[in-house]
């Protein structure tokens, strides 16, 4: 997955699931959209399903200092690398 | 005992969904013309095929939502039903923001069980080989299913911060909602309480019933003419959904600020049997009806209107005659409201004391639908069988659940 196309699919998903349109990709999603931690385990499954691989403990813990698209972004990369190749 | 501060408390909004309508007008509307809210039973794919009883008190009609993502995520049915009725009491009594955000506003409401129908989808993803290596029951799942999502996903939509009661005692859940949020506020612990109670469309109080043999299910093919409260052919309850809210204000509170005042709730009471946990009791009844009325600090005769409990169980109207006739004799005319729309369960006892406060606001008492011929067990007490002009000054309303609890809530039209 090329960095385009994970945004493409987390921004289909903020706009389906949550009803957060556009958001700029720096806003703190909290602060500006309302997104809380009930979003968060939501979007982690819906992470687990793009990497068609569960996630451990410790890498969901690191999710939850997450703020902004860019930084969801920047997390699925990492997570990505850490595993074998998927069609996902 | 108790002393000091006891102030007075009124209801000053009401809102319901009912089998028989959502509006004051289509409610009214079905009981002057004595049609039913009792429809056939919906498959629901699991408990359906094996229950005998095939009718349901049921909410067939649109109900348009207008509420946020961050409102509707965890909500489950039963949620919906209790947010939007919540809403629309709290909506037209025009409390301002300022004041429900106070904590000087609680919430009191409950259901049966939370949400079943979120509760089975979670069994399903185990049971029904859904399951996959990824967790899938939803983050939200519980908050949709507990048993106080109904009080909480109130509390969350208007920001209230007061106290939070969630009763959940079957068939008297909401009229504790109801006499709990009074005596929050008489005694001085909140300034105003919404209450009430909610239940969703579900089987699994149908088919416990159903294997009681306390189901209707001599008429499945005529749900209209059952439940048949107090009447010679009656052959069970019908189970059915809905919900209602009312909103309690301190008497002081509500006057100064120009509310709209309903009716004064004067008493309540609440009490067990004591014993077993599923036949009606004759002495647990009469008691809880004497302690109300003690508590309301009238007289029997005062009491112009009861509604009773009167579920159209062989033995339940029965012993409730009985206790009726006990204590008020055949003075106050009777009607089991239960026979145009079923049992609502969580919600009975709210909807029906909004019928009572629309029956006392427009001055007549409708009939018990269904009440052709009168068990003579029951004969001994004054029933309404036809549409009566009388005005209500005191209404009684009875409810009575499984685990023995009994409860009496008197209400007074303000002069």
């Amino acid at each position: 997955m090329t960095r385009d196309e994970i945004m493409t699919q987390i921004l289909s998903f903020f706009r389906k699931e949550f009803e957060i349109e556009n958001p700029g990709l720096d806003d703190n999603l909290r602060e500006k959209h309302g997104f809380d931690s009930i979003d968060a385990i939501e979007l982690l499954l819906k992470i687990e399903k793009m990497l068609g691989s569960e996630l451990s403990h410790e890498e969901k813990k690191r999710a939850m200092d997450i703020r902004t698209i860019n930084q969801i972004c920047d997390y699925i990369e990492s997570l990505a690398e850490a595993r074998p190749a998927s069609s996902g | 005992m108790r002393g000091g501060m006891e102030r007075r408390v009124v209801i000053t909004a009401c809102s319901a969904i009912t089998p028989i309508g959502r509006s004051k007008a289509e409610i009214l509307h079905h009981l002057v013309h004595g049609i039913s809210g009792v429809k056939a039973l919906r498959e629901d794919g699991l408990l359906s095929p094996y229950i005998h009883s095939k009718v349901f008190g049921t909410v067939d009609y649109p109900i348009v939502y207008d509420f946020q993502r961050q409102h509707r995520k965890t909500m489950g049915p039963v949620a919906y039903y209790a947010c939007q009725v919540a809403k629309e009491a709290l909506e037209s009594a025009g409390l301002d923001q300022e004041f429900v955000t106070s904590g000087r506003l609680g919430v009191a409401f409950g259901s049966t069980h939370g949400s079943p129908t979120v509760q089975r989808n979670i069994y399903k993803t185990f049971f029904g080989g859904s399951r996959t290596e990824f967790s899938s029951i939803g983050a939200v799942d519980y908050l949709k299913s507990m048993v106080h999502t109904t009080a909480v996903n109130i509390t969350k939509m208007f920001g209230i911060t007061g106290r939070v009661i969630s009763s959940s005692t079957a068939c008297t859940t909401s009229s504790q909602s109801i006499g709990y949020g009074y005596e929050a506020i008489k005694y001085g612990m909140q300034d105003a309480m919404i209450c009430g109670g909610a239940d969703e469309y579900d089987t699994t109080a149908v088919a416990v019933f159903d294997n009681l043999l306390a189901c209707s299910t001599a008429f499945n093919d005529t749900p209209y003419l059952t439940p048949r409260p107090f009447d010679a052919k009656r052959d069970g309850l019908v189970v059915g959904e809905g919900a209602g809210a009312v909103l309690l204000e301190e008497y002081e509170f509500a006057r100064k600020r120009g509310a709209s005042i309903l009716a004064e709730v004067i008493g309540f009471a609440c009490n067990n049997n004591g014993g077993d946990l599923i036949l009606p009791n004759l002495g647990g009844i009469t008691e809880t009806i004497r302690i109300g009325l003690r508590e309301a600090k009238i007289n029997a005769e005062e009491v112009d209107f009861i509604s009773a409990h009167a579920t159209g169980t062989k033995m339940g109207d029965v012993i409730e005659s009985q206790a009726i006739y006990d204590v008020y004799g055949n003075l106050p005319g009777v009607v089991g409201l239960k026979s145009y729309m079923g049992h609502s369960m969580g919600s009975c006892g709210v909807i029906e004391t909004i019928i009572a406060l629309y029956l006392m606001e427009e001055g007549f008492i409708a009939p018990t639908l269904n009440l052709d011929e009168i068990d003579e067990r029951c004969a001994m007490l004054n029933h309404v069988v036809s549409l009566r002009e009388s005005p209500i000054r005191i209404a009684a309303i009875q409810n009575f659940a499984f685990g023995g609890v009994n409860t009496n809530l008197i209400i007074k039209k303000m002069p």
